[in-house]
């Protein structure tokens, strides 16, 4: 199993509010039900939040989840 | 559930069974296949069909007595299909489609005694698996055919008997005597008696042998008897000499390979019925060819009459059943198999979560097969097993909680009397949506009856239940218990028909009884008005067998002056809303489906005895009313029009309806509790964008929660040109993201989305990798 690599925000220009930085596509991890998955996501440089965008939640992210909870 | 089990589930389904033509068919010929493929014009795919089937076709077709023509179901629908006649066309204009394998010849021989149809189907079935076979036989080879078959076509007998040239058949002409059996007993493997051609030989009548397995005895079978009309003359049915044939090659073939004669059998003399509804089927007349036989066209016509027998009455009601393109008996398995894997994608759980628990099938089906025993147990083994999915019915679980925690419940005595000789319980999902008709109504109880009326806000359990997490259903059960005790056993007035089902298990000594029951009892007879207008009654499924409720729901309405109607399949028949059995939560674009069907079932104005039928109605569109909106002590305007088109009340409306219902009951006892504190940021949330979170069952108070939380750590996202921010929010294990922007008047809410996979620089600033 495994998901696309890399999604960028939805729309718009986004930053890290609090550091002011500009998002970056990085990989992070996701981790379900005992399986991690790497995935390139907007993210800050500066501080590392990350960012789920809604297309990536409601898409690819819920069809894995579907599939590993009838695993 | 075990094998046997499984078969005794499978067995209730007669979908897979034969048509009464095939039934019949002492050759179980697949009648039904053979017409499709010649109405659809597979001339050779027909023809292959009749290869397969039937031995010795040429002569066969030619004097079939067609027993399938009398059991057509088409029989007085236009007439029979013209089986007989459609397989003489076939055979007739399609050239041979099966080619004639040798086999490496066997050792054993077989002795066939009698050149009659039986004997010479057994020499054409066995012959053709490589045992050298001789026929004996008086006189001419044909002439015990033709002696029983007067009108043979003797191209039909020349046909055949090219084909017994090709296979190592031989015919020996042979004087019959008594000792004959004896002596062919011991030169051959195995000998078959015509008890057509050859009856003089053998003393035995049809019961005197076991019909399963034609055996005499030691290494003898025989068969192929004709038989007698009631005017006493001799009549030989050729599909009954022909199947006693194959019944006899099975047996000889096993006596000559030494395995069990008589082991798994049961397929030759399966019988079963194939229920077929009729309802709605026209009549049409038979296609007479124009000349003596059938061209292709009339052929093709007449095959076209065949309604292809087949049952699925179930499924064509049940959107469910539908959408997974099979029928109960293949799902049982399904679902069986799905339970075995252990490591793997349990590919049958959407399955298994789709039905609505309403039982609608089992009434349906002739069988009473009911898939949802078998969905409940298999939910039960999920959830005792541990591979029931997380998200399937968690929010219905948490909102289960909601409902039945300090803040929506509360167990009372009558508020004037202390006394309690009865208790409301209206259920949750009313409460939610209708607290102050709940409070109406529990007031008229309270003048109106003796002894003291309570009231219970709980749910009732029966989510639980559905998810099948039964220990779950027995803890909630113990509490409601223990409140129910504690106020002395009263009897229950309960207004959702669901509940009265989950309280029956709960408590089975209680005492139940609806409230629409009681408000029968207690409201006048009105006299009848003219031009009454009309409504559907929706029976809930929960109430498919109170047939209390259901009368007094009708009796209400026209005492409420308007007809009520009943649409198809109500009653004990009724349909479900999608309410039922958590779709709504684990499947909710089937859930809409099931609503959007039955809306369109019901030509009037919806009238809903239970709330969830009410409102999942009213979404898809239907005008529907629930029977609070028109009694008198409840109804809360005099239109019904309007009510009948007032909203729904979403998700996160009804968790607030159910902890205002509560302080207004509180309030009857003098009681008010402390005001909730006021939010830290005040959410401005647009109608439509509330309605796409609680499609995702994301709720106000939850994107409430968040927007606070992420305000306090600052962790969030701009978007420079917009000005909104994102951030997330992970209380359990759903973390939620909302777009949002801060204004003077409050925090305004663009749209939120959640999901259940962890990462973890989400929340707070992770490292990369
Ligand atoms: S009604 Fe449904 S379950 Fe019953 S026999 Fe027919 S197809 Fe099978
Ligand atoms: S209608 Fe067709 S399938 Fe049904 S009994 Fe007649 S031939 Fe058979
Ligand atoms: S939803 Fe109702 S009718 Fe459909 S399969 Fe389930 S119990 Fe039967
Ligand atoms: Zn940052």
């Amino acid at each position: 199993m495994s998901m696309e690599p890399n999604y960028g925000p939805d729309a718009g220009d986004w930053f890290c509010a609090r550091c002011g930085e500009r998002l970056e596509q990085r990989k992070v991890q996701a981790f379900y039900m005992n399986s991690a998955f790497d995935v390139l996501l907007p993210r800050c440089p500066s501080c590392g939040l990350t960012l789920v965008p809604k297309s990536l939640a409601e898409g690819k992210m819920a069809e894995v989840e579907a599939l590993l909870e009838d695993k | 559930m075990d094998q046997s089990e499984l078969h005794a589930v499978e067995a209730h389904c007669t979908q897979e069974a034969m048509p009464r033509c095939r039934a019949v068919c002492p050759l179980q010929m697949d009648v039904r296949a053979f017409m499709e493929h010649i109405a659809a014009g597979r001339a050779r795919d027909a023809r292959k069909l009749l290869e397969r089937h039937l031995p010795l076709p040429a002569i066969l077709i030619a004097v079939c007595d067609h027993p399938c023509e009398n059991a057509c179901l088409r029989r007085d629908l236009g007439g029979a299909l013209a089986v007989g006649a459609l397989e003489r066309h076939v055979l007739a204009t399609t050239p041979p489609q099966t080619r004639l394998i040798p086999r490496p010849p066997r050792q054993q021989r077989l002795a066939v005694l009698g050149a009659g149809l039986a004997g010479l189907v057994v020499a054409w079935e066995l012959s053709r698996k490589g045992f050298p076979v001789d026929v004996l036989h008086e006189g001419d080879a044909r002439d015990a055919l033709r002696r029983s078959y007067p009108d043979i076509p003797e191209t039909a007998l020349d046909a055949e008997w090219t084909d017994f040239g090709k296979t190592p058949v031989t015919f020996l002409s042979s004087q019959y005597d008594a000792a004959l059996i004896g002596r062919l007993r011991q030169e051959y493997a195995a000998v078959f008696v015509d008890m057509d051609a050859a009856a003089t030989l053998l003393p035995l009548q049809r019961d005197d042998v076991d019909a399963a397995t034609l055996h005499v005895e030691g290494n003898v079978c025989c068969g192929g008897w004709t038989d007698e009309t009631p005017t006493g003359a001799r009549l030989a049915s050729a599909s009954r000499q022909a199947g006693e044939g194959r019944t006899a090659a099975i047996t000889l073939f096993r006596l000559m390979t030494g395995a069990s004669l008589a082991a798994s059998r049961e397929q030759e003399n399966d019988r079963r019925v194939l229920h077929t509804p009729l309802d709605g089927v026209a009549s049409v007349a038979r296609v007479l060819p124009a000349a003596a036989e059938y061209d292709a066209d009339e052929a093709a016509r007449e095959a076209g009459r065949c309604l292809r027998c087949e049952c699925l009455q179930c499924v064509r009601e049940c959107a469910f059943l539908e959408r997974h393109k099979e029928f109960p008996r293949t799902y049982a398995r399904k679902i069986y198999n799905n339970a075995a894997i252990v490591k793997g994608t349990h590919t049958a759980n959407a399955l298994a979560l789709g039905c609505a628990l309403c039982g609608q099938c089992t009434e349906i089906c002739p069988e009473g097969f009911s898939m949802a025993d078998l969905c409940l147990h298999a939910r039960q083994d999920m959830v005792e097993r541990g591979y029931m999915p997380q998200s399937a019915h968690e929010f219905a679980l948490e909102d289960m909680a909601q409902a039945s925690g300090p803040e929506s419940a509360v167990s009372r005595p009558d508020p004037a009397t202390g006394r309690c000789a009865r208790l409301f319980f209206p259920g949750c999902q009313l409460a939610a949506a209708r607290g102050p008709q709940v409070l109406r109504v529990w007031r008229f109880l309270r003048e109106r009856l003796d002894g003291g009326v309570g009231i219970m806000l709980s749910c009732c359990g029966v989510p639980a239940f559905w998810a099948g997490n039964t220990p779950l259903f027995d803890e909630h059960a113990a509490r409601l218990r223990a409140d129910w005790e504690s106020l002395g056993k009263p009897e229950l007035i309960v207004a959702c028909a669901s509940c009265l089902d989950a309280l029956a298990r709960a408590l089975p000594d209680a005492r139940l009884r609806s409230l629409w029951e009681y408000l029968d009892d207690l409201l006048p007879e009105a006299a009848p008005v003219a031009d009454a207008p009309v409504v559907s009654i929706q029976d809930p499924c929960g109430a498919r067998h109170q047939e209390g409720w259901r009368a007094a729901v009708r009796s209400l309405v026209r005492k409420c002056g308007l007809r009520g109607e009943d649409p198809r399949r109500s009653g004990t028949e009724t349909a479900c809303c999608g309410y039922g059995g958590l779709v709504w939560n684990a499947q909710p674009d089937m859930a809409d489906v099931m609503a959007a069907r039955r809306a369109s079932d019901l030509p009037h104005t919806a009238l809903c005895s239970c709330i969830m039928c009410r409102d999942r109605l009213a979404r898809q569109g239907k005008e529907s009313l629930h029977l609070l909106d028109l009694l008198p002590m409840t109804a809360e305007t005099s239109a019904a029009g309007a009510a009948s088109r007032a909203p729904v009340a979403g998700l996160s409306a009804r968790r607030a309806g159910r902890v205002a219902l509560r302080r207004d009951v509180l309030a009857e006892y003098g009681e008010t509790p402390p005001p909730p504190e006021a939010a830290a940021l005040h959410l401005i949330i647009a109608d439509e964008v509330l309605a796409r979170m609680e499609d995702r069952f994301i709720l106000r108070q939850d994107v409430q929660e968040a927007v606070e939380g992420i305000e306090r750590t600052g962790q969030k996202f701009l978007e420079k040109e917009s000005g909104h921010f994102v951030g997330s929010w992970r209380p359990r294990h759903v973390t939620f993201w909302v777009e949002y922007a801060i204004s003077d008047v409050g925090c305004v809410i663009y749209d939120a989305w959640c999901h259940r996979m962890w990462l973890p620089g989400a929340m707070q600033p992770g490292k990369e990798i």
